[in-house]
């Protein structure tokens, strides 16, 4: 078998779970006559997606750019706060419990209240996202930059290289694996924050507000709440598939990214 | 190249004394080998040399600085039990590492050397190994043998004037080990580089090495010293010599006797008892 052949294959299982989940969830709703504000069937949804392209271009658009600049706060936020950590263990003990606190408190409890902080608008819910996907990468970048070959320090410690050195051309490259499996996490969450900052912040545009729009109208809309829905897990899947890709890209070297 | 003086060193970890009152010296441009059971503290012995740890008493100058001044002027390389290398670097980005690094050592005025033969640049080193033509590849496609192959080039490139070599052969098959001592002696040949090595392998020790010191179980002491008269080019086929095989065997006792194991063989004295001023503790670490 060819390695192509072997990734045909490899899709196999997975587009046949896929398949079988929609046409059992479209079979139950033809076979038992569910009523579409209910639930309406898969194909239905995508029916209305494709005939309102623009209405979900348009409110993708602002949660993409909320999500995106949340995920991309995190990522350095939680870089320089992981090597804080990394660096001194009273600063690692001193900011755990914190980060457990920030992960355990539903995002939703304390979305109102920086709503009240940022007022109205795309900040609170760029800080929401922010404040929800940074935790992941915190801790997984001071794991990685702990995870060296010690061999390999005293190899450049034997040589006097500066700790600046050390950080830059072993530590930073170690911790690339474990800040990515941080980034496959933290595309999940972003879009979860994106989400809840615009059930909050008072905004007219966003898949979120189209979600609530739909709620307020539920006779109405029931199709847009289910487009909007399809829509975030469209756009969860195709970010996944972005940093995976990169990451096959970039840590080639690494054993979980070699097949 | 330069030389090294251990005088009277002491080392404990807590309650773990790893090195009690060693002293050799290695003159510049000798090979000189420490030969001792795992855990007898030479890899510690290793870390006091190149200034990474400080020892409790007792003093260590390299070309009559102190090891550490030594270390930031550049003066080590080590090479290590496994090859340590960056697996995100190709291995031409690795021979070139410790290049990269401490751009601008402190020389002390010339106190110290800049080693500047053949093989001192990254390619070259590559070449003097024999890898030139796998410089862009990745480590990870590379064989063991191959991959410490790197890690002795990566050593010579970086200009250091002593070889600090801590087991670097003992993980590898004894076909790739005949190998590498011959690649080894051929560069230490060629650049008259001074080299400290530790290894528990006798046959190794004495293949390469123009002295052997060895050591006795923690904590560690030497409890002997072989000078080795074989000549130099020194082929595989020596080992079947007479005066391998003299050396090996006296070597051979010395370890027994550090390990408090005289009944193998009592009718001789030894030059191990000799040369220390108490005999070895019997067990003592172990």
């Amino acid at each position: 078998m060819t390695i192509r052949h072997r990734h045909l294959a490899g899709l196999a299982a997975p587009a046949i779970g896929v398949l079988a989940f929609f046409g059992a969830w479209e079979a139950l709703v033809r076979v038992f006559h569910v009523r579409p504000f209910v639930l309406p069937g898969p194909w239905r949804i995508v029916c209305h997606l494709v005939e309102n392209p623009d209405f979900y271009l348009r409110n993708a658009w602002p949660t993409v750019a909320a999500a995106s600049a949340g995920f991309l706060i995190a990522l350095i936020a939680g870089f320089a706060i992981g090597a804080a950590m990394a660096h001194s263990r009273f600063v690692e003990r001193a900011i755990l419990p914190i980060a457990v606190l920030v992960q355990v408190t539903p995002i939703i409890a304390y979305a109102p209240a920086f709503v009240i902080w940022l007022r109205f608008g795309a900040r609170p819910i760029i800080a929401i996202t922010s404040l929800v996907s940074v935790v992941p990468f915190a801790l997984n970048t001071m794991t990685g930059l702990r995870s060296i070959d010690l061999l390999a320090l005293e190899v450049l410690e034997s040589a006097a290289a500066s700790r600046r050195e050390i950080f830059w051309k072993l530590r930073a490259p170690s911790a690339m694996p474990m800040i990515f499996s941080a980034a496959r996490i933290s595309v999940g969450l972003a879009l979860v924050g994106a989400v809840i900052g615009e059930f909050f912040a008072g905004v007219s545009e966003g898949l979120g507000h189209a979600i609530r729009v739909a709620q307020n109208n539920a006779g109405l809309l029931l199709d847009q709440m289910w487009g909007s829905i399809f829509t975030l897990g469209l756009l969860g899947a195709l970010g996944t598939l972005a940093v995976t890709s990169l990451e096959r890209r970039l840590i080639r070297w690494h054993a979980s990214a070699r097949s | 190249m330069i030389s090294i003086g251990v005088e009277r060193i002491t080392k404990r970890f807590g309650p773990v004394e790893a090195i009690a009152d060693i002293s050799l010296s290695v003159q510049a441009g000798e090979f000189v080998t420490v030969l001792g059971p795992s855990g007898c503290g030479k890899s510690t012995l290793l870390r006091l040399v190149n200034g990474l740890i400080r020892p409790d008493s007792g003093s260590i100058t390299v070309a009559g600085h102190s090891a550490n001044a030594a270390r930031r002027a550049k003066q080590f390389a080590l090479v290590p039990q496994n090859p340590a290398l960056l697996p995100w670097r190709s291995v031409r980005r690795n021979v070139g590492l410790i290049g990269e690094v401490n751009r601008r050592p402190d020389r002390l005025d010339g106190g110290f050397p800049t080693r500047t033969d053949a093989i001192s640049s990254p390619d070259e080193a590559l070449a003097a190994v024999g890898l030139e033509r796998f410089a862009d590849a990745l480590p990870h496609t590379l064989s063991g043998g191959m991959q410490q192959r790197v890690a002795l080039a990566r050593a010579f490139a970086s200009g250091a004037s002593v070889l600090l070599m801590d087991e670097p052969f003992a993980a590898l098959d004894e076909i790739t080990r005949a190998q590498m001592r011959d690649i080894l002696l051929r560069l230490w040949e060629r650049t008259g580089i001074t080299v400290l090595f530790v290894t528990h392998s006798i046959s190794e020790a004495v293949m390469l090495s123009d002295r052997v010191v060895v050591m006795s179980p923690r904590p560690g002491r030497v409890i002997a010293e072989e000078t080795i008269s074989l000549p130099h080019p020194r082929l595989e086929s020596l080992e079947d010599s007479a005066a391998f095989i003299a050396h090996t065997a006296r070597l051979r006792h010395a370890l027994h006797i550090g390990f408090g194991d005289e009944t193998t063989r009592p009718d001789q004295p030894t030059a191990a008892a000799e040369t220390t001023d108490q005999p070895p503790s019997i067990g003592a670490g172990q």
